[in-house]
């Protein structure tokens, strides 16, 4: 039993410290600055100020059609202010979706980017650059629950 | 009796305190001979460190940016990435409006060394782009402070980068 407990603290001290934070809401949202393969780079501290709805893409292969939707919704609300941006991890022979938003390419070879796990996922990151929401799970499946939290949190954007 | 076990208590306490005297002798011995190693571990380190011999400073400038507009640079010397930057927008608007960026700073050590930029983006028909500038550069004693320049080269509708010295 010793023997046991002593090689799961051993495994506990091994892990990256990474690894074990999570971030969550009402977390700050650290800076990262990602090349686009749509246009320029993007950095988050350059938009603080504004809401952005940052979407981590699993697996995507000229993926537009899924993401169609968050692009419109994203779009219509650009009137307050909101921002979009894509964020995708490249695999093999993967083509990049073609969106009008800015589609960032994570690569690690760049040491100011960004990978969070778990895939998919949509952060709501507030003006002042906390995550107010974290919706993860496949993006067809989430879109009502997106657009239900992107409602009520727009506005509430919209009132401060 | 008495004599003799008092005797023999006024022998121990001296013996015991020149004992004590030594130790702490030697104590202050070790604490004196830290000091002095951190003392020569300090000068080493800024004789290593001091910007006045080792320190090369990377600027960047874009004249004009018609033919060439930057999205990312990374700077190498002696085949080591050094220096790594993504452009915003914002970024590059303000090198059109002369802007100078400084890249950063890379310690190298007095001789020569081989300094690679390759600086991605995009030309005027939005095509993407790679320009490179490779030069060997001698550091002496003396702070190195460079610019990478990238120009227009009207005559070719064209762009290049390259390395110029302060």
């Amino acid at each position: 039993m010793e023997f046991v407990v002593r090689y799961l603290l051993l495994i506990l001290l091994a892990l990256p410290a990474s690894a074990l934070e999570t971030l969550k809401p009402g977390d700050k949202v650290d800076d990262f600055t990602m090349l686009s393969v749509n246009g320029f780079g993007q950095r988050l501290t350059e938009v603080r100020g504004q809401p952005l709805m940052l979407i981590w893409l699993d697996r995507c292969d000229a993926c537009s059609e899924t993401l169609a939707r968050y692009q419109l919704l994203a779009e219509s609300l650009e009137i307050d202010g909101l921002l979009g941006w894509f964020v995708w991890v490249p695999e093999g022979d993967d083509e990049p979706p073609k969106m009008r938003l800015p589609v960032l390419r994570y690569d690690t070879k760049w040491r100011q980017s960004w990978l969070f796990e778990p895939r998919p996922a949509v952060m709501l990151i507030s003006p002042d650059g906390v995550l107010d929401h974290l919706i993860i799970g496949d993006l067809e499946e989430s879109y009502g629950e997106v657009e239900a939290a992107m409602m009520r949190w727009i506005s509430e954007v919209r009132d401060q | 009796m008495k004599l003799f076990f008092s005797v023999l208590f006024l022998f121990t306490c001296t013996f015991a305190n020149a004992e004590d005297a030594a130790i702490r002798q030697d104590v202050e011995s070790v604490k004196q001979s830290v000091l002095e190693l951190n003392t020569d571990l300090y000068q080493l380190e800024k004789d290593l460190l001091s910007p006045a011999t080792t320190r090369a400073a990377f600027h960047l400038s874009l004249s004009h940016g018609e033919y060439f507009e930057p999205l990312s640079i990374e700077l190498s010397v002696d085949g080591e990435s050094q220096i790594q930057h993504i452009y915003t927008e914002r970024q590059v608007k303000a090198l059109r409006m002369g802007a100078v960026q400084p890249l950063g700073n890379v310690n190298l050590s007095p001789g020569k060394h081989t300094v690679r930029a390759v600086v991605r983006g995009v030309d005027h028909l939005g095509q993407g782009r790679e320009l490179i500038a490779e030069d060997i550069v001698e550091k002496t004693s003396k702070p190195l402070l460079t610019e990478l320049v990238i120009q227009d080269f009207v005559e070719r509708q064209s762009a290049r980068v390259q390395l110029k010295y302060w």
